[in-house]
């Protein structure tokens, strides 16, 4: 670059680091891969038969329960479940091959903001009040048909709370880290 | 394969082999420089060796996309630099705040204030080079990397979406603070 002041050992120097780089094969990539895909594989199987669980476990709660509340409590859990499902699924992150397509300006804000939305506004509000409340609607239906199973209910209601009130602010916090990087590269972008 | 083999080739396998070759040929000629990516982005070996075979993965990956719309160069560093900064926000993510980056302002003040002591070897300056590349903001260091590696401001503009004249300016502020902190260390390596 025409106008360089920096003394060119610096760069002379950089060079001198690792000459001797590890290498991949593609046979070897290719393994890692499957590996990798095998892992997110058994993961993500674990992950649906937890949810699974969760589901049908409370649409069966709709039929053993006569109680409103409890009715009422196992659907709307039902359709949080399923919502969040829905959302985790939507909430990808760019696929790889596709990362030469973006410089690294749009690669980073886009990165931080998808970060950022996941863990405020409408996606945090809608994980929460969708999955929770509706669990502690049924609970408080469960805990009417049977009275001497109570006080676990209402353990197990406490325990829903704690969990809102330790997510949530957690959720802003990382939030309000993500919103300020993207102040901080936007402040870094105007003023060059 | 024998010739009779030949016409039995899917156009996924060539497909593959096309991908393999382009990423063998990248290997070959940008390793060393991915490597020294590397080094920048992550100190601890272990969790650098993962980055880079992270790279390496994303970079095979990567070519069945490849459309030749750009150089193959400013491809390959997107790629790496990409990820790179996938990998520096996942490892940042339970860290209270920014605190952990620089801004060029921070830098400059700190390079000030410091009393920059005469380095022996060029082993430590380089170590003190890659300290103060790690702890610039992901941007900085994006740019500065590439002048390194020798890459010109239309070159490095194109890979970090920053106009020619934002490159120059970045790259002027960054050179002045690296020969700020080591012309005297280098001086008395030779």
């Amino acid at each position: 670059m025409p106008g360089d002041c920096l003394p060119e050992d610096l760069q002379v120097l950089w060079k001198e680091m690792s000459m001797s780089p590890l290498t991949f094969s593609p046979p070897q990539l290719r393994a890692e891969l499957e590996k990798l895909n095998e892992g997110k594989r058994r993961k993500s199987i674990v992950f649906l038969a937890a949810m699974g669980t969760l589901i049908v476990s409370f649409a069966s709660f709709f039929f053993l329960f006569p109680n409103t509340l409890a009715r009422t409590g196992s659907v709307l859990s039902v359709f949080g479940l399923v919502y969040w499902l829905v959302q985790i699924r939507m909430s990808r992150a760019r696929p790889i091959s596709e990362m030469g397509d973006s410089n690294c300006i749009q690669f980073y804000r886009a990165e931080l903001e998808r970060r950022r939305d996941l863990s405020r506004g409408f996606p945090l509000w809608s994980r929460i009040l969708l999955a929770m409340p509706p669990w502690i609607v049924f609970n408080l239906g469960f805990a009417q048909l049977y009275p001497n199973l109570a006080p676990i209910m209402w353990f197990d209601c406490g325990t829903i709370v704690a969990v809102i009130a330790f997510i949530v602010p957690m959720g802003l916090r990382q939030a309000r880290m993500y919103q300020r990087r993207i102040d901080l590269l936007d402040a870094s972008q105007s003023r060059s | 394969m024998t010739i009779s083999d030949v016409g039995k080739i899917e156009p996924q396998d060539a497909a593959r082999s096309g991908q393999d070759e382009a990423y063998r040929q990248a290997a070959g000629e940008y390793g060393t420089a991915l490597e020294r990516l590397a080094h920048a982005y992550e100190a601890d070996p272990d969790r650098r060796r993962d980055l880079l075979q992270e790279i390496h993965l994303a970079l095979w990956r990567s070519f069945e996309k490849f459309d030749s719309r750009c150089s193959l160069r400013t491809w390959i560093y997107r790629v790496a630099h990409n990820v790179a900064t996938s990998h520096v926000i996942r490892q940042s993510r339970w860290k209270r705040n920014t605190a952990a980056y620089l801004t060029l302002e921070e830098a400059e003040a700190q390079a000030s204030r410091e009393n920059v002591e005469v380095s022996a070897g060029r082993q430590q300056t380089l170590t003190r080079l890659l300290a103060l590349i790690q702890q610039l903001d992901l941007l900085d260091r994006q740019v500065i990397l590439a002048y390194l590696e020798d890459l010109d401001a239309e070159s490095i503009g194109e890979i970090t979406g920053l106009s020619t004249a934002s490159v120059w300016t970045r790259v002027h502020r960054i050179k002045n603070l690296l020969v700020r902190q080591f012309h005297t260390g280098v001086r008395n390596a030779r």
